[in-house]
């Protein structure tokens, strides 16, 4: 007798440690007024479709019903949780601020932190595309690992528009920017090098590169600015700036840096993005960011911003975290 | 920081261990020259350094038993995981080539029989290459002296690095193509580039002043 591959069974000690971290969670849902909300574990396809984009959509387990229709296992809960705010309460008032603690599925070869089947849970802020609704949803995911016990995670953020209005400075195709981004988030420099090599002024070039290799705050966005094209690009560095300004105000300005390589890959994010990581594991902790052009996918005009974790990794890290010297302090 | 940089660097030995040693030591970390059978040390830096097989430092560093590895790129080609390539450390070149008995000519233009059977330790990468030029082939998976495979009838063609030539010509082997050239690259796990920005940067920049030197 065989689990299917990429599943576990909770034993009453494991799902103890389980169900105090979910609780844990709550606890900060509810202290920033976040409503939890369910949707069904398995949906059709063709009504999430419109919101996964292609890679998630890749990893969506599927099978149809005796009637032919095309079922889902829900991959992640934003693209749900959108699609039951443009349904169900397309009239509740604005700003909506949902949260989630549900199981997902996705086809991934299991590996530490990647099961087919894990816990996500996260908060959804939907309406105010201001900065306040952006600070909000980074800020709650900071104290949300704070209060897990996670409390040296480091927090970095981008902003998706920013690395385009750098590259619309140079000589590339869709193809070539598209490629060149790929290679920009996964932090490949020498193959970057390479593939920007005749697009523009070597000092240029130069400079790009750098800033793929760099982490900062205020110095790497002056860069970035210099460096920068697009009017969307220009606006995404003030976002960035007004965040790293309300961190400072509330104390969180270590914990923050400026990683213009974050480029999440799911495809709905549209504005400012982050993730928060901690030393001891090598994977991200929780990961967010705006996504204004998801909602209206499903015919509901309203921008939104937020972020999930995945419960199984707050287990592995807490657990790494007792085998290890506590790590530097912030 | 102070006493040394407390990053864990894994090196390969083998063909790439001098010069890794080399640039180490130019960066300021003092890795002995014959470091016998151990398989790690910490140097008077305090920086641990992990002797490993070439082939298994792309695992150490992503997941992390490593902060970061010197590398040669042939290596990372054929690794599955995910690791950032910050450098390329310039030493160690050495070529990917498709060659071939002299005799089939096959390096003149004759044409290629039907169905390619091909001989090599780089799977993924020849494969990549194969399918890329629409060419079905068997591939046949070795640990060494691929060489051996045309001449014993076993493969038409194989898959190899070529550093200075000499094994080819010792067999009568000739290239048929280059897919790709290779040299040492600087590498790290991207979670602990994160963690440890300060320390792998300033390493990095060490390095990088090595290769220019």
């Amino acid at each position: 007798v065989r689990l299917a591959s990429g599943t576990r069974d909770w034993l009453p000690a494991e799902l103890r440690r389980k169900r105090a971290v979910e609780a844990v969670l709550r606890g900060v849902f509810e202290r920033w007024n976040y409503d939890e909300v369910q949707t069904p574990n398995f949906e059709r396809f063709d009504s999430l479709e419109a919101g996964l984009g292609e890679a998630v959509a890749q990893k969506t387990f599927l099978f149809a019903d005796k009637s032919g229709t095309q079922i889902a296992l829900r991959p992640e809960m934003t693209t749900p949780v959108a699609r039951l705010v443009s349904t169900r309460m397309r009239e509740a008032p604005l700003p909506l601020r949902l949260s989630y603690i549900v199981p997902a599925y996705q086809y991934e070869d299991p590996q530490e932190g990647r099961m087919r089947e894990f816990t996500t849970a996260g908060l959804e802020l939907i309406g105010p595309e201001s900065l306040d609704a952006d600070a909000e949803s980074l800020f709650s995911a900071i104290e949300a690992l704070d209060a897990l016990g996670l409390a040296d995670a480091h927090f970095d953020l981008n902003h998706v528009a920013v690395i385009d209005g750098v590259l619309a400075g140079l000589k590339l195709d869709a193809r070539g920017i598209a490629n060149a981004k790929h290679l920009v988030s996964g932090r490949n420099i020498v193959a970057l090098r390479a593939r920007l090599a005749g697009t523009g002024d070597p000092a240029t070039l130069e400079a790009i590169v750098r800033l793929a290799m760099t982490r900062g705050t205020g110095d790497l966005l002056e860069q970035a600015a210099r460096l920068c094209h697009t009017d969307a690009g220009n606006a995404g560095i003030e976002r960035l700036r007004g965040l790293l300004g309300r961190a400072a105000e509330r104390g969180f300005a270590n914990r923050l840096s400026v990683d213009l390589t974050l480029l999440r890959d799911i495809e709905y994010y549209t504005g400012f993005t982050f993730e928060g990581f901690a030393g001891q594991v090598g994977f991200a902790l929780c990961g967010g960011g705006r996504y204004d052009t998801l909602l209206p996918r499903f015919g509901f005009p309203a921008g939104a911003v937020g972020w999930s974790l995945t419960v199984e990794r707050i287990l592995i890290a807490l657990e790494r975290r007792r085998g290890t010297v506590p790590s530097v302090p912030g | 920081m102070s006493a040394g940089s407390g990053l864990t660097v894994a090196i390969p030995k083998g063909a790439l261990y001098d010069e890794s040693v080399a640039h180490l030591r130019a960066a300021g970390i003092e890795v002995p020259g014959d470091p016998g059978r151990r398989l790690e040390v910490t140097t008077p830096d305090g920086t641990r350094v992990l002797l490993l097989r070439p082939a298994d430092v792309p695992a150490y560093v992503e997941f992390g038993a490593a902060d970061c590895g010197i590398v040669g790129a042939d290596v990372l080609w054929e690794a599955a995981g995910v690791v950032c390539e910050l450098a390329d450390l310039a030493f160690g070149a050495c070529r990917l080539v498709v060659a071939a008995r002299r005799v089939d000519r096959y390096h003149e233009g004759a044409p290629l029989p039907t169905f390619l059977r091909v001989a090599t330790k780089f799977e993924r990468t020849a494969e990549t290459y194969f399918a890329d030029r629409d060419l079905p082939v068997q591939l046949i998976k070795l640990h060494g002296s691929v060489e051996l495979g045309p001449l014993v009838g076993l493969a038409d063609l194989i898959v190899d690095l070529v550093a200075t030539g000499n094994t080819l010509r010792e067999h009568d082997l000739v290239v048929v193509d280059e897919i790709a050239s290779s040299t040492a690259r600087f590498v790290v796990n991207p979670v602990r580039f994160r963690a440890k920005y300060d320390d792998i940067t300033a390493l990095l920049r060490k390095l990088d002043a090595a290769v220019r030197a």
